[in-house]
């Protein structure tokens, strides 16, 4: 049941080395980058001509994800009887269903009925629609919406946790998806222009973006982001972050940068928890050995001062955030 | 998703009746909240309520009553009920691989019965959710070295669930939550799931370094401004979403009081600046409700070994007995 990650395969006394040097101030990660740094990546968008909007992304570690987009029109659904008949005065409320956004994960070597892509595209749906924006987007008129088909395929096998990966490219193919113009009248059936050009893009330039999930550990008192699996392995919490940029109607007002928008936290089980003991014997109670003595899981959860330093690592003006989210915009730009 | 192939399932797309309702009359049935804002609903939990499992729990929060104008007869908003069940420690099959540690596993199911819109007996991806949520919550809590090579079963049944919204502001009369990521209303349900489960281990004795217990608290954007002031909204605790026409945020925190550490956390939507200040609520909620925990569980002690001295047990317990 557990979506964890793939096991790496680490002796309890590389585990413990790994704490060890992670936990020192500054830490000392196993690929020389600071706890703030991205990997690299290589991504491109508008590859596939069928869609409404597509991209891939790869990661330095060879990992590799494609996903499109698929706008198709739907009928909606009508209540006989509680209909409240559109207003005569034009201003109809656009209100769109959480339905109408369906996302699907394709994996290697694991079923569509897996715990990991059933897990992975809730999490990522979920930052999707946390704000109402995307889905009032895809109301047309009272009796039709856009239906939004979101497909993902990871092409490699999944190496380290695919989140990120699979997060990243969701949000380079809905920035560069666009919708046909209508160009019947609002309250007919929906007949669109064939003009490519004349199409509006489905996050404008006035909006926010698409949210990108990020994925941040600790370790210790030590806040990480972008943890590779070996990083993972000696984890003491992992979260996972979805944030978007902040409105434009906010970044002019305020003075200095304003802080990026936080849509949902969620907490993953962390790999480490299934890793062996260090001892046969075993520590007799409560809080694990640490530096020094010989590898333990992790027990408990996360305190609160800790995990408000992460929200502030990721959230706050030249945080994480801001850095992933300002390279992707240089990508479809 | 699975198909269903073990029953003979009923017409697909079938919707609960539309009930013929003056549209002047349906904003009056719609629910609001009567509770103060730091106010929780009340909670019944019991446990050892299944016999044959190693232990068990049962959790229901109060159906609230509301005043309404205009009568109906169909239930304003639903009261969450919760049963589990956890077998074993058991040993894991002959075939499975050697683990040193306590396996964990949590199927999270709603009764067909549960929702407005009738549910199938297939897990759906919103439960696989809920479990792999609640399975999160539980092992930062569970001494899992003690039982190398065993494992043990969390159940939970659903009987009756938390809605999404309120009835008349669906569309199909109950979101079917087929293909579609749960609502608010999943929140609660997973708070829920995390005060019962932890009250089943403990019953079943499995060791644990605490209780975690489930607080929800939400958001919502002030009645007066219809932009997104933060400054201006309202923080609730245990938020009923049939009662609130909109919810700007919500989070679900398992969270351990002694250790004063959060297990799982759950957050949806846009806090803004008030992300922490949320968090803070949804443990204020935990903190609640572990006290309904403490009493129940020191009841059921009680009950198996009368002599022993349960208050120095559960020091806290006085205290609410008291307070």
């Amino acid at each position: 049941m557990a979506p964890s990650a793939t096991q790496t395969l680490l002796s309890p006394a590389e585990l413990s080395y790994i704490h060890h040097s992670l936990s020192l101030s500054p830490p000392i990660r196993p690929d020389g980058r600071s706890p703030t740094e991205f990997r690299p990546l290589f991504a491109e968008t508008d590859i596939l001509p069928n869609t409404n909007g597509s991209a891939r992304v790869c990661f330095a570690d060879g990992s590799e994800a494609i996903a499109g987009v698929k706008a198709e029109v739907e009928r909606s659904i009508a209540r006989p009887g509680l209909d409240i008949s559109a207003d005569d005065d034009g201003e109809e409320e656009r209100h769109g269903e959480n339905a109408w956004v369906e996302m699907s994960i394709e994996i290697p070597g694991h079923r569509d009925d897996d715990a990991l892509p059933v897990f992975l595209a809730a999490m990522l749906t979920e930052a999707l629609l946390a704000d109402s924006e995307l889905k009032d987007r895809l109301w047309i008129n009272r009796r039709f919406h856009w239906k939004l088909y979101i497909d993902i395929l990871l092409l490699s096998p999944p190496s380290s946790y695919p989140l990120p990966l699979l997060s990243l490219t969701t949000h380079l193919s809905l920035l560069s998806t666009h919708l046909p113009a209508l160009i019947s009248d609002p309250a007919d059936d929906p007949l669109f222009n064939d003009d490519w050009h004349s199409a509006t893009p489905l996050y404008p330039p006035s909006s926010s973006t698409p949210p990108v999930t990020l994925l941040v550990t600790t370790i210790g008192e030590t806040i990480l982001l972008d943890p590779t699996p070996e990083e993972l392995a000696v984890a003491d919490a992992v979260l996972a972050l979805s944030v978007a940029a902040p409105l434009p109607s906010k970044a002019k007002k305020g003075k200095g940068n304003p802080q990026a928008r936080l849509l949902a936290i969620r907490t993953l089980d962390p790999p480490s928890r299934l890793t062996p003991l260090g001892t046969t014997a075993g520590p007799t109670e409560g809080a694990p050995p640490r530096t020094g003595m010989a590898w333990a899981p992790p027990q408990g959860g996360l305190k609160r001062e800790l995990l408000s330093r992460v929200i502030k690592a990721v959230v706050a003006p030249g945080g994480g955030a801001e850095e992933v989210l300002a390279g992707l915009a240089g990508v479809v730009a | 998703m699975m198909a269903d192939r073990r029953r003979i399932n009923g017409p697909a797309g079938t919707a609960p009746p539309s009930y013929a309702i003056n549209t002047s009359d349906l904003e009056k049935l719609r629910p609001s909240r009567n509770r103060r804002p730091e106010e929780l609903r009340k909670i019944f939990l019991k446990t050892g309520v299944t016999p044959p499992a190693s232990g068990s729990a049962y959790l229901e929060l109060q159906s609230p009553t509301y005043d309404l104008p205009v009568k109906s007869v169909l239930p304003p908003a639903s009261a969450l009920k919760i049963s589990c069940a956890v077998h074993g420690p058991k040993p894991l099959p002959r075939s499975a691989p050697y683990n040193p540690q306590l396996v964990l596993s949590t199927h999270v199911k709603f009764a067909p019965f549960a929702t407005r819109h009738r549910r199938g007996y297939i897990r759906d991806s919103t439960e696989r959710d809920l479990g792999a949520h609640l399975e999160n919550a539980l092992r930062g809590i569970v001494i899992g070295k003690r039982w190398p090579k065993s494992g043990v079963d969390v159940i939970i049944t659903i009987l009756e669930g938390e809605e999404d919204r309120w009835w008349g502001d669906e569309v199909s009369g109950g979101t079917t939550g087929l293909g579609v990521v749960g609502g608010w209303g999943m929140m609660n349900v997973l708070a829920g799931c995390i005060t019962v489960a932890s009250a089943a281990l403990v019953d079943a004795g499995i060791d644990c370094v605490d209780l975690v217990c489930g607080g929800v608290a939400a958001i919502l954007p002030s009645p007066d401004s219809k932009d997104n002031q933060t400054q201006q909204s309202i923080t609730v605790l245990d938020p009923s979403p049939p009662e609130h026409p909109e919810i700007q945020a919500a989070c679900v925190v398992g969270y351990s009081a002694s250790r004063d550490e959060i297990t799982e956390l759950w957050l949806k939507g846009d806090s803004g600046a008030a992300t922490e200040q949320l968090i803070d609520s949804a443990v204020a909620a935990a903190v609640a409700t572990r006290a309904v925990m403490v009493e129940a569980m020191s009841e059921t002690a009680l009950s198996k070994f009368p002599e022993a001295d349960i208050k120095s047990a559960f020091p806290s317990a006085d205290a609410v007995m008291s307070g």
